[in-house]
């Protein structure tokens, strides 16, 4: 790379770097610096440095044999649910008939009423939109827990879309009269996330979380009717969104 | 490669195509690239996070990005079950070190020690050779080399970590790490 407009030259130290850089052994200043460094070397050594991090990673995925350890059923169960929530890609604009714009319309006037008559909801099915940004977020995080009384509450989130994908799995349906009530908590406090009834509890179901805002929990607890204002109950299961 | 390949008839034969399908946002594609490749993930986040709830966690990341990203993969840059293991070690580590910022790890995860499930018996042998050629040239490294290895790939720590930790320079370390790497890659017989 003629021309002097690198300020620091490629140092002899920098294919020292390749094998720790290969391992994610160095930190995220060094990484970065290391970029920066490649970027301004002469393409020899450039090369020389992409065959070795090449070496060290087919290297290590042979010995990855070493360590393979069968992961529980669930997760499969679990992230299947979650790919699923993320939606086929539409290929072409389908064509609808009368009986699916009816069925649209009464599925919107369900919801509508709904919506006015307890001022949120939650929506039955994920927005597409919203899930597949969460999922393609750099910082997409996953965190998972038991509900005692059984199944698991699993989130994917990204404080970047600030969003967050719901998936329940296998997760016992409300006593009668009451729902489960999800609750996005931060310092300030409790605001609702929706409510699921007995009948939204299916085998697996999944909700959008669109505002996670500044909350650290997603909590739950049993709430009477439609649902309450504030947590009226003990919060009987949560995880932490960090 | 090609006697990797031939080595890992499972495995290195299919996820090419699997992920191209996976790119198309093909399901059952993910499904079998998952089953394909799910023990290795899941036994490598785990041994670095040693903790099964993370490593849950981390493992579903580790293939959400799959999911969303298999487009990105490129053959040109090796092969697929480098770049999915690259990728699963990146998580882990990424994991562990903001546990650690968090100072959470060693109250979280303190002796916690993972009993893997007793392994598939489908796998298991073609795995087994594999299994144990890779443990001879783990065993080859001296024990210098592969407390490295183990300090800077499974624990996660920086090799300034390592240095610090071995009070060794780190010129020392970088040596170290580099020479345990080039006597795997022969032994094992990785080009």
């Amino acid at each position: 790379m003629p021309g002097g407009v690198v300020t620091e030259p490629a140092t002899p130290d920098l294919m020292t770097l390749a094998t720790p850089y290969a391992l994610h052994a160095v930190s995220q200043a060094e990484h970065d610096d290391i970029e920066r460094q490649l970027a301004g070397a002469p393409e020899l050594v450039a090369r020389a440095f992409a065959d070795e991090v090449r070496a060290v990673r087919e290297t290590m995925a042979v010995v990855s044999t070493a360590t393979a350890v069968e992961p529980p059923d669930h997760l499969r169960d679990r992230l299947l649910a979650a790919i699923d929530a993320h939606g086929p890609v539409r290929q072409t604009p389908q064509r609808r008939d009368w009986r699916s714009i009816v069925m649209a319309a009464a599925a919107a006037l369900v919801v509508g009423l709904v919506v006015v008559g307890i001022g949120w909801s939650i929506r039955p099915a994920p927005n597409p939109t919203t899930a597949e940004q969460v999922f393609a977020a750099p910082d997409v995080r996953t965190v998972s827990g038991d509900i005692p009384s059984g199944g698991t509450a699993t989130v994917v989130f990204s404080r970047e879309r600030n969003a967050g994908v719901l998936v329940m799995n296998n997760v016992a349906p409300p006593q009668p009269g009451t729902v489960y009530q999800m609750w996005l908590v931060d310092a300030k406090g409790a605001r609702s996330a929706g409510t699921m009834d007995a009948a939204a509890v299916a085998p697996s179901t999944t909700a959008v979380l669109p505002d996670l805002g500044d909350s650290e929990t997603l909590a739950f607890t049993v709430e009477p009717g439609g649902g309450s204002s504030q947590p009226t109950t003990p919060i009987f299961a949560q995880l932490p969104l960090s | 490669m090609l006697e990797m390949a031939a080595r890992l008839p499972g495995v290195t034969a299919d996820l090419d195509a699997l992920l191209r399908r996976v790119a198309q946002r093909d399901a059952d594609a993910f499904a079998a690239f998952y089953d394909n490749t799910r023990a290795r993930v899941f036994g490598l986040v785990t041994r670095v996070l040693r903790d099964p709830g993370y490593s849950e966690e981390t493992t579903q990341d580790v293939y959400l990005q799959v999911w969303h990203n298999a487009g990105n993969y490129d053959p040109a840059a090796g092969s697929p079950i480098a770049w999915l293991m690259t990728l699963a070690h990146r998580r882990a580590v990424d994991r562990v070190r903001s546990e650690q910022a968090a100072s959470q790890r060693e109250s979280r995860y303190g002796a916690a020690n993972v009993d893997p499930p007793a392994d598939r018996v489908a796998e298991a042998v073609i795995q087994l050779d594999e299994q144990r050629q890779v443990t001879e040239c783990l065993g080859s490294l001296t024990d210098a080399q592969r407390e490295c290895i183990q300090l800077a790939y499974y624990d996660g720590l920086t090799y300034s970590q390592v240095s610090d930790r071995l009070s060794a320079n780190l010129a020392t370390i970088k040596s170290r790490m580099r020479d345990a790497l080039r006597g795997l890659r022969k032994c094992l017989g990785v080009s």
